[in-house]
């Protein structure tokens, strides 16, 4: 019979191993990603800071070429070294990348899922919760780590290699402090876009909400110290807490009475695990009927 | 006309009462809950420090920079509260004193004064200043920007994302007429949480202010600048209303056109003058009562950003943001005659 | 220009890549109009234009001569039951009815009224006070349908109008849409129930790929399809000596004998030919006790134009 002939056969070809399969998602997610225009050329533009970075690092190395520099008093000398406070502020501005980044890409990973109920069909394979997450994770992570974490690491090494090994020898704290530091941020900005993609289920007001959490966040931290006179306001701003952290990563001093980095550390950790326990929550294998 | 109202009320009635309308109301409410706690603080500060010894200003002031801690303290005595904690190679401490109307905090660093940090207790012009500042850099750009994006992107791009849309391009009206109608009802609902918004934390700052400064402020400005707040914010609302509004209907992804207008209005002050008329903020921050005090410990460049780009005067401003208003209307109404059910998109 | 025509001009959609309709040419008359073929083939894009939710690339529509650019005239006179699932949040069946009612101008006493008579005209009244997301499939077209008739339009567009209707509510709704046609209404719609469709339907529209491959009444549109051979059923009480008789006429390509004992399958190319020969059979003493045509309905015309698409 023609039905039986072309009836189910059990799959027995070779399997993807159980570690390695939540890779799935990425695979499929990073073109689609950068199939899309805006994603592409934020990529461009987030480059042009690094590009500049470089050139100061550049010039930085080779001020004894410029007629002038070399000569030139303290002030500039100052201006010019490559030190913690470089970097700190080089993670700063490349940092709101980063945040418009994830308010494009973010809310598409996870809100159209549950829109459509298609967890259940991510869970009825073999795919965890944990490895769905991981692989979500992985997907932001590969995206912002290359406007962060690569150029971040490639302006380190241009010194590194300019500075030798003298330089490096001293200052390998800021590599370390660097990469720590934007793998803490791509791990909150990640989870932040997750979690309210999987809280409004809609990406477009996701979007929205991803940009709100960190603008309006920061603005009502400020007017918390404003009003109250106060200086712990500033542990409800994201963008704070991390610059605080990084500062203390990279060795730069904050202003004495603004919260510590590990006030900041804790803040954070609270902040994460909140952000976690919403998507775990929202995250359930069931098909919701509306 | 008529049918601009039977739209906007079939509308509004979402617009107010829908759960995704709740963080609207929690931005327009956040100040005056701030300042409504401000006010128990204060109670509980005039009270709290109506018990504890005065150290006369006169001696406070006398403390040059570079005193020990240890002469400090012999000469103003044991303070209310002393904190010492360490960061990094420094050694912190800070002696906290009240001298009847301030509260002054001595820091020292490896035990000599580095500055002298002066609060009254409470202040009047402070608070005005303050207020001004949360309601022009907090509630202009931030809570009716991203309350305005949620409840103007809502009326169309919603309706697609619910699919839904296309019920009421079914029904016999013009598109411009629809247009209008749910821009009155993303306007009214807008205008009555955010003003409301605006005059609560008003009231909330009004509060707890001294019976003699409240008395002299009622009798002089408190009317004009309430109700010049109000304005601004409402008009914030028509403004950033009919720029989402529009983005709406043209665009699928309302991130773009609020990044863009985020930056618009952020570089709006380094832009040519004819273009800084096309930016909402450029008015609303004309009619703002109170010019908003800088933080002058910000970075140069966020201290120009934050600065208001060449005011206009606010007869001026309110014609001007009426107009850009009305513009964006037009262009939303031609964006709408050419608007598509398409819902595979969304 | 007769105003109670709908009209395609040499229309044309795409979807960006996507074709949606390529250049179609129909004038649609009052009556029951059922637009029949394959998923994807341009039914709903056909109701869409001619609702103005979606505007043609190339070409003009006109319903009744109105054009779908001027909704403010169209809407009165168009009911459309679309396929989206979705109405409006928080909204109960009545509150959606008669919303779109108030939109139309009505004065909400009459808009009451009329919301209530097309709600009982579907079945719905006691569900009428319930939210419609609590609504079952069948009970949400219902609604979408009362929402297209409670103005009483003198077009009626309804994609898939009977999808998830029970029995006696999808008699009641086809009893519904005749009586609409026999006021001098249209009633446009698309069904994958082909049967249904065959029996109310007074003309088809075929369309396969985006375009028109067919139209008008079942009938008429068999009859102009020559490169198919007809099939009939001879029902005679002896099928074996019709066979041998027809087969000395020219044009008979197959003659089998009923398996079921009702007469003869007869599979032709001409029709005439075959009917002069029926005749000829009777004349010449064999008992016929009718003969039935088999491939007059939608299914038939469907599997010849489209190439069973279904």
């Amino acid at each position: 019979m023609a039905v039986f002939k072309r009836g189910y056969e059990r799959y027995t070809g070779p399997r993807t191993g159980a570690l390695a399969r939540f890779l799935v998602v990425p695979r499929f997610a990073w073109p689609k990603l950068l199939g899309e225009r805006f994603v592409v050329v934020l990529l461009i533009v987030s480059l042009f800071w690094p590009l500049l970075c470089a050139g100061f690092v550049y010039l930085s190395n080779h001020a004894s070429l410029l007629p002038g520099l070399a000569e030139a008093g303290d002030a500039v000398q100052k201006l010019l070294r490559i030190d913690g406070a470089f970097f700190a502020t080089f993670m700063n501005v490349q940092s709101t990348f980063a945040i418009i980044l994830a308010a494009i890409a973010g809310p598409g990973l996870i809100a159209p899922d549950l829109a459509n109920n298609a967890l259940p069909l991510y869970f009825a394979r073999p795919l965890s919760l944990a490895s769905y997450i991981g692989a979500r994770l992985l997907v932001l992570f590969g995206l912002l780590a290359t406007v962060t974490l690569l150029p971040g690491l490639f302006v380190f090494g241009m010194q590194a290699s300019l500075g030798g090994s003298a330089w490096l020898a001293a200052h390998w704290t800021l590599g370390q402090g660097m990469l720590l530091g934007f793998l803490l941020y791509i791990l909150l900005v990640s989870l932040v876009a997750l979690t309210l993609s999987a809280y409004v289920k809609w990406r477009v007001v996701a979007g929205a909400l991803v940009l709100g959490f960190f603008f309006v966040l920061g603005g009502a931290a400020q007017i918390i110290n404003q009003v109250f006179r106060v200086e712990w306001g500033s542990l409800l701003s994201p963008s704070y807490i991390l610059y605080t952290i990084w500062c203390a990563l990279l060795g730069v001093e904050t202003p004495a009475d603004a919260p510590d980095a590990g006030e900041c550390l804790a803040a954070l950790v609270v902040l994460l695990a909140a952000l976690l326990a919403i998507l775990l929550r929202k995250l359930r294998p069931v098909e919701v009927v509306s | 006309m008529n049918q601009i109202w039977i739209i906007a009320r079939l509308e509004i009635r979402r617009a107010f009462f829908s759960r995704r309308a709740l963080w609207v109301y929690l931005l327009a409410l956040f100040p005056a809950a701030l300042f409504l706690g401000r006010a128990a603080s204060v109670h509980y500060d005039r009270r709290e420090y109506a018990a504890k010894p005065a150290t006369p200003a006169a001696i406070l002031d006398r403390l040059p920079a570079g005193t020990t801690d240890k002469d400090a303290l012999a000469a103003a005595g044991p303070p209310i509260r002393d904190r010492q904690w360490r960061r990094g190679e420094v050694e912190h401490r800070s002696l906290h004193y009240f001298d009847g109307y301030n509260r002054v905090w001595l820091q020292f660093e490896n035990g000599a004064l580095k500055t002298t940090r002066r609060l009254p207790l409470h202040s009047f012009e402070q608070d005005t200043r303050i207020y001004a500042g949360v309601f022009q850099y907090f509630y202009l750009r931030l809570a009716i920007f991203f309350g305005c994006l949620g409840i103007f992107l809502n009326l169309f791009r919603g309706e697609m994302i619910d699919k839904s849309l296309h019920y009421w391009f079914l029904a016999p009206v013009r598109r411009e007429t629809l247009v209008l109608g749910k821009y009155c009802a993303g306007l009214i609902a807008a205008a009555v949480i955010f003003g409301g918004g605006a005059l609560l934390s008003f009231a909330a700052l009004l509060s707890y202010q001294t019976s003699a400064d409240l008395e002299t402020y009622l009798q002089t400005d408190a009317l004009a600048h309430g109700l010049w707040y109000l304005l601004a914010a409402v008009l914030g609302c028509a403004g950033y209303g009919s720029v989402f509004l529009a983005a709406g209907l043209v665009l699928r992804n309302p991130i773009i056109p609020a990044l863009v207008m985020l930056l618009w209005e952020s570089i709006n002050g380094f832009l040519p003058e004819l273009l800084q008329k096309l930016s909402v903020l450029h008015y609303l921050q004309s009619l703002c009562p109170v010019p908003a005090p800088l933080d002058p410990s910000a970075p140069p460049l966020a201290r120009m950003i934050l600065s208001p780009a060449a005011p206009a005067s606010a007869w001026t401003a309110l014609p001007g943001l009426l107009a850009v208003t009305a513009l964006v209307l037009y262009l939303a109404t031609r964006a709408a005659r050419r608007l598509e059910i398409n819902y595979g998109g969304e | 220009m007769s105003d109670d025509l709908i009209r395609f001009d040499r229309v044309s959609k795409f979807y960006g890549d996507v074709l949606g309709v390529n250049k179609v040419d129909l004038r649609i008359p009052p009556g029951i109009t059922s637009l029949v073929g394959p998923n994807g083939s341009g039914k709903t894009t056909l109701m869409n234009l001619m609702a103005g939710l979606i505007h043609p690339g190339s070409g003009t529509v006109s319903v009744r001569g109105i054009s779908p650019f001027a909704p403010e005239q169209l809407m009165r006179i168009l009911g459309y039951a679309t396929q989206y699932d979705a109405a409006p949040r928080g909204l109960t069946g009545f509150d959606f009815v008669l919303s779109g009612l108030l939109l139309h101008g009505f004065p909400r006493p009459d808009a009451v009224r009329r919301a209530t008579h097309a709600i009982e005209t579907v079945a719905l009244t006691s569900a009428a006070r319930r939210k419609i997301a609590a609504y079952s499939k069948g009970m949400r077209q219902r609604i979408r349908l009362a929402q297209a008739i409670a103005h009483d339009p003198a077009v009626l567009v309804l994609d898939e109008p009977l999808n998830g209707l029970d029995p006696v509510v999808r008699a009641e709704t086809i009893a519904l849409f005749r009586d609409y046609a026999a006021r001098g209404r249209h009633v446009i719609l698309s069904s994958h129930v082909l049967q249904e469709v065959d029996v109310f339907s007074d003309q088809v529209i075929l369309i396969a790929n985006g375009m028109v491959v067919a139209e008008g009444a079942i009938r008429s549109v068999r009859e102009e399809i020559h490169e198919h051979p007809s099939q009939y059923l001879l029902r005679c009480a002896e099928p074996a000596r019709a066979a041998a008789l027809l087969f000395t006429h020219a044009g008979i390509l197959e003659a089998r004998i009923d398996p079921g004992g009702a007469g003869l399958l007869v599979i032709t190319r001409q029709r005439e030919a075959f009917a002069l020969a029926v005749q000829r059979l009777a004349v010449d003493g064999l008992a016929i006790d009718g003969l039935e045509p088999l491939d007059e309905n939608v299914d038939a015309l469907y599997e010849y134009l489209i190439g069973g698409g279904k």
